[in-house]
């Protein structure tokens, strides 16, 4: 890549969901509808509950946050027929509602599930990424309002270098070096 | 000394507004700090506020969902009467109105049945000022019965100066070990959690028992499942191996007990038959665990307020103190649900009985409340009753069969519930956003959380209806908190309250509106005492009896709360309504098995006196011998089976099935 191209490409984000700290509280949808002010029903960010399964003598229980995965090859974008759907620049694939008219075929095209159908509108409902705060450079809704830090947000420098700060630190206060 | 600054976070707002409310939330006992933002006299958008020290900008789901409570389509906005239970309600034109109706039926209830007859549930949905006012009220009217689970049971907390010094959550990071006895913090409050598991990553080992596995189990170092109302036996047990084992000594505890001999002599003769089958834990678990306890010199021990309601429960303020943990930053004891300071709301009222209404007649709590209790052979002559939230189907359920008996049944609240469904009069009220109020919570604070938006149509506050009536007795000096437009001065009857009770004297509602800047009660030092008496043990442990329902319902039977339900106002919250199936009955993967019963099902749980109806959820999250679910039901002992078959078809399938 040139030094030209490096300079025109936009920032990329990056959304980090720790399951290991995610505790199913459902904040994050909440604070997806209040932001989108979507009615029951749609949930564009969703919390899955696994187990408790057995291993051994105890038991396993974890809890996933699953959103759009704003995919670089995203299927819903190249199935939709009026070009409502569309991948940005900055990597956030997102639904035009001013095109979007509620086929629900992208719905279809997606091996994850994502789009869903807003009965309020009539049109597609999908993690948009909070483009509109980030613009504005804020976190999005759902990053910022989890109570228990399970979800980070921010260019992926930024994200693996917070990652791997904790990850030093815990293994510096187990080797008592801090103390 | 190695650090680690974490992510900046970058919030805010992008919605367009006219103004921005700095609040606290008022759904649970944590205490967060909102922004709410308001376009129009609507709340258009809430964040969490950054500078808050509890809740760092974090939220959970109720801090957000309660926000389509306040504008829902259903919310009751007149005040309304009817004569009879099955008619239909006749709106009142305005609130004077409608009290002067309520200060009649009142008056001839009284005169009839005398002032006993009356009782109050104050759901904490109601508020803290609806409460307050109540004692006042009934102190003046001269009934004891005035009930809120908050505030129950009577004598739950030991001295201030007993659990001191105590471990507020912002501190827990410093702790070594976050002992979680039946706290299932990560479900009930999320926003404390969050420390919990900052603690966790920085080293402290969470150490988790309750009666199912929980999430707070999920997260746990060590997770433990014990049996039901067993909590604090388990508490005498530890201290019992603790001292058995060496960890806690004469030398060790001589400067913190007075008699400290007698003390450990109790504790050596407790006798542990049958124990470990009430416990269900094996002697070498006990062993293990107290091993893993006594690691810790900071050590931080939540409890959940259900042990509140079993005898026995001083023993965790006294394992507490005995083991040093409160003697290190990040250690101490966090009973939940307990941030109440003790508050002398009625101390200037003279009345025949002086001890006031916190000295009750029945020694019973809410949430104690049976069906037996409410019967006719009960000392307590119910026939007036004034209800908040929906009492009538949580802690006042008990009343339920008896609604047909009572003179009249008021219902101040703000959504139409089962508790208006059985009323005659009702009351419009303001909800939590409408409303200046005080807040005091789990971390011991005291803070001031600024009304949002005004209330819609009729809607009163707790305090404005309690000043109202008070005046139709001639009680208006009681209550003279009223702002120059007529509605209640919230500053003006929280700053009395505060002046005059012994933890709080000293601090003004003026002074909490930095929230940045949390203020503590007790607000001004004292000296604790060195020594205190400790809970000793208890000369006998009461052995379980096998019951004749034991050998009937093979099961037990446990209701708690689930995640983004503070209280049934939460029907009214489709955004978190949808996430929760509320007829969802947990039962282990092996009885559902045996059973023939389907993820799904429908199925009935069958007990002594009651029947439910929900649907299976198989899950490992309940032990084999439980059966769980979020409504309420007054067994303890049931049995469940498919529609298509009956409770003894069941039970002789279960029998052969577990032990």
């Amino acid at each position: 890549m040139s030094q030209e191209q490096q300079k025109t490409e936009k920032r990329k984000d990056l959304l980090l969901v720790d399951s290991a700290r995610c505790i199913g509280c459902y904040s994050c949808e909440v604070a997806c509808k209040l932001e989108h002010n979507l009615p029951a029903g749609p949930r564009m960010f969703k919390v899955i509950q696994m187990g408790p399964v057995k291993n051994g003598d105890n038991l396993l229980m974890n809890f996933m946050a699953v959103t759009c995965l704003h995919c670089d090859r995203p299927a819903c974008v190249s199935a939709c027929p009026t070009g409502a759907m569309k991948k940005r620049e900055d990597g956030i694939v997102f639904s035009d509602p001013e095109l979007c008219i509620g086929c629900q075929t992208c719905a279809v095209a997606c091996p994850f599930g994502v789009p869903q159908l807003n009965p309020a509108t009539g049109k597609i409902a999908k993690c948009d990424g909070c483009m509109d705060r980030v613009e504005q450079d804020l976190w999005p809704a759902c990053v910022l309002k989890c109570p228990t830090g399970a979800l980070s947000f921010g260019t992926s420098a930024r994200v693996v270098q917070d990652v791997r700060g904790q990850e030093a630190m815990r293994i510096a206060r187990s080797l008592k070096v801090d103390r | 000394m190695l650090t680690h600054e974490p992510l900046r976070r970058f919030s805010g707002t992008i919605k367009n507004h006219d103004r921005a409310v700095r609040t606290v939330c008022q759904e649970c006992t944590v205490g967060c700090g909102l922004l709410a933002y308001v376009k129009d006299e609507r709340i258009v958008d809430i964040q969490g506020d950054e500078a808050h020290p509890i809740s760092r900008g974090r939220l959970c789901a109720k801090g957000m969902a309660f926000v389509q409570g306040v504008t829902h389509p259903d919310r009751i906005t007149l005040p309304a009467t009817r004569s009879g239970l099955k008619g239909p309600f006749e709106a009142v034109d305005n609130w004077e109105k409608g009290l002067d109706l309520l200060a009649e039926r009142l008056r001839k209830t009284k005169d009839r049945h005398g002032p006993e007859s009356l009782v109050v549930g104050c759901d904490p949905e109601a508020g803290l000022d609806f409460f307050l006012g109540a004692l006042r009220f009934a102190k003046l009217w001269g009934t004891p019965h005035v009930y809120h689970p908050l505030g129950e049971p009577k004598d739950h907390l030991p001295p201030v100066d007993l659990i001191d010094p105590w471990a507020p959550c912002t501190v827990w990071s410093h702790s070594q070990c976050i002992f979680l006895m039946e706290a299932d913090l990560a479900t009930t409050h999320p926003v404390a959690f969050g420390w919990v598991l900052d603690a966790q990553q920085r080293g402290a080992r969470v150490f988790a028992l309750d009666t199912r596995f929980t999430t707070t189990l999920s997260k746990a170092d060590m997770a433990v499942v014990i049996r039901p109302e067993s909590g604090n036996l388990l508490g005498l047990v530890l201290m019992k191996t603790l001292i058995e084992e060496g960890f806690c000594t004469q030398e060790s505890v001589k400067n913190r007990f007075l008699e400290p001999d007698a003390w450990l002599t109790s504790f050596n003769e407790m006798s542990l038959d049958n124990v470990e089958q009430k416990i269900g834990l094996a002697a070498e678990n006990i062993i293990s665990m107290v091993r893993f306890l006594a690691r810790n010199q900071s050590l931080t021990l939540v409890t959940g307020k259900r042990l509140a309601f079993f005898p026995d429960h001083g023993i965790w303020s006294t394992m507490a103190r005995a083991m040093g943990w409160a003697d290190n930053t990040g250690g101490g004891w966090y009973p939940l649900e307990s941030g109440w300071p003790r508050l002398n709301t009625t101390g200037d009222i003279k009345s025949a009985d002086d001890e006031g209404p916190s000295a009750k007649k029945t020694g019973l709590a809410p949430y104690q409340f049976t069906t037996d209790w409410a019967n006719d052979s009960s000392e307590m002559k119910p026939k007036a009753l004034i209800c908040t939230g929906n009492c009538l189907n949580d802690f006042f359920s008990p009343f339920q069969p008896r609604v047909n008996e009572m003179d009249l049944i008021t219902y101040f609240g703000s959504y139409p519930n089962l508790t208006r469904k059985l009323a005659h009069m009702v009351f419009p009220a303001a909800v939590w956003a409408e409303r200046d109020g005080l807040s005091f919570t789990n971390d011991r604070t005291i803070q001031w959380g600024d009304r949002i938006v005004w209330p819609s149509d009729a809607c009163r506050s707790g305090l404005g209806l309690w000043i109202r009536l008070a005046q139709r007795f001639g009680w208006e000096e009681y209550f003279p908190w009223k702002k120059e437009n007529g509605l209640a001065d919230h500053s003006a009857f929280y700053n009395w309250i505060l002046e005059r009770s012994p933890e709080t004297s000293g601090c003004q509602v003026d002074q909490l509106q930095d929230t940045s800047k949390l203020v503590h009660w007790p607000v001004q030092d004292k000296e604790a005492p060195k020594k205190i008496t400790p809970m000793h043990a208890p000369s006998s442990i009461p052995t379980t009896s096998v019951s004749d329902e034991a050998d009937r319902f093979p099961l037990q039977f446990q209701a708690t709360r689930v995640i983004s339900r503070t209280n049934d106002v939460v029907h009214w919250w489709p955004w978190t309504r949808e996430l929760i199936t509320e007829n969802a009955v947990q039962i282990h993967p092996e009885i559902a098995k045996a059973l023939g019963i389907e993820n799904g099902e429908t199925i009935l749980v069958t007990g002594a006196a009651g029947m439910m109806e929900g649907r299976a959820w198989i899950s490992r999250m309940v032990p084999e011998w439980m059966v769980w679910s979020s409504r309420k039901m007054d067994e303890k002992r049931v049995v469940v089976h498919k529609r298509d078959q009956t409770s003894e078809e069941a039970f002789d399938i279960l029998k052969a099935f577990l032990p």
